[in-house]
């Protein structure tokens, strides 16, 4: 079985379905106005509206002739809010990163130091 | 619009779905590359504040397996497994991390791409990753996480009034 947050991140994989998402954003939408800004047949805005809806992105009203489509936020949100947390994982391994490099470089500097030292003891 | 739907726009237009992250590390990229690649390097940094990598293995080749497990400050331990899926020294790598559970099936992967730019003697990391699998437990998981780090940094906070006030 597939996971919901994952049906989710996979409806999201594909850029028409993520611009059909943009334009509902701003309200609700006909199949035919959805259609439009793209050129593709309605079998395939069709098929892009079935994963969106299965995903729990879209809800189509139930009006026979022109069943407008309508943003779910629900998901969205779920999405938002994990690649927050991933994303703060990684700010915090690379702010740890950024302080290591500072101290290998240190070192690398005190090494060197070391080394002028111990040519010139030799040498004296 | 409703504010709900206006805070959805933004996320829809801004693609959040997609994490990107930007940084500027003053060393080479050599160096920094180095600092993926070899387990000595990574065991040091990979993970939030506070945590360690009691386990830290990478067998860096096209295939090869990565495993490592954080240690949260407070004792917690987070497994991790993932592949390396392309490897370019030193300005590209590319892997599946994948967040195991306690019995070792995968919460989440994702496929991170990591690009180095070097520019007079500082990289330009960036980091692309992108969900493929995600389960229900895997916001928890994080957020666990979180709380983990976010503990260490009140220790940390307290630790430097100890000493400071010492002083």
């Amino acid at each position: 079985m597939t996971d919901r947050l994952s049906e989710t991140f996979g409806a999201l994989a594909d850029p028409t379905r993520r611009a059909i998402l943009a334009r509902l954003a701003a309200g609700e939408a006909s199949v035919t106005e959805l259609a439009a800004p793209f050129e593709m047949s309605m079998p395939a805005i069709s098929k892009h509206l079935k994963v969106l809806e299965r995903a729990g992105l879209i809800a189509r009203g139930r009006e026979a002739q022109w069943r407008p489509c309508r943003l779910q936020a629900g998901p969205l949100q779920d999405v938002a809010g994990w690649v927050e947390h991933y994303r703060q994982f990684w700010e915090q391994s690379f702010d740890r990163l950024d302080d290591y490099l500072r101290e290998l470089k240190k070192q690398d500097l005190k090494n060197k130091k070391e080394k002028r030292h111990v040519r010139k003891q030799r040498k004296g | 619009m409703s504010a709900n739907n206006a805070r959805v726009s933004n996320t829809v237009e801004s693609a959040e779905w997609d994490l990107v992250i930007t940084r500027v590390f003053d060393a080479p990229r050599e160096q920094v590359f180095r600092a993926w690649t070899d387990t000595r390097h990574m065991a040091q940094w990979w993970g939030p504040k506070g945590f360690t990598n009691p386990v830290c293995e990478l067998d860096v080749r096209v295939g090869g397996a990565i495993r490592i497990h954080m240690r949260a400050p407070n004792g917690v331990v987070y497994p991790m497994s993932g592949v390396f899926e392309e490897i370019t020294e030193p300005e590209r790598l590319v892997f599946v991390s994948s967040a195991l559970d306690e019995n070792g099936n995968s919460m989440f992967d994702v496929l991170n791409t990591v690009t180095f730019a070097e520019q007079r003697g500082k990289t330009t990391l960036t980091l692309q990753a992108r969900v493929i699998k995600a389960t229900a437990q895997a916001p928890q998981y994080l957020k666990g996480m979180e709380a983990g780090w976010s503990q260490s940094l009140d220790r940390l906070g307290d630790l430097l009034d100890g000493i400071v006030g010492r002083h």
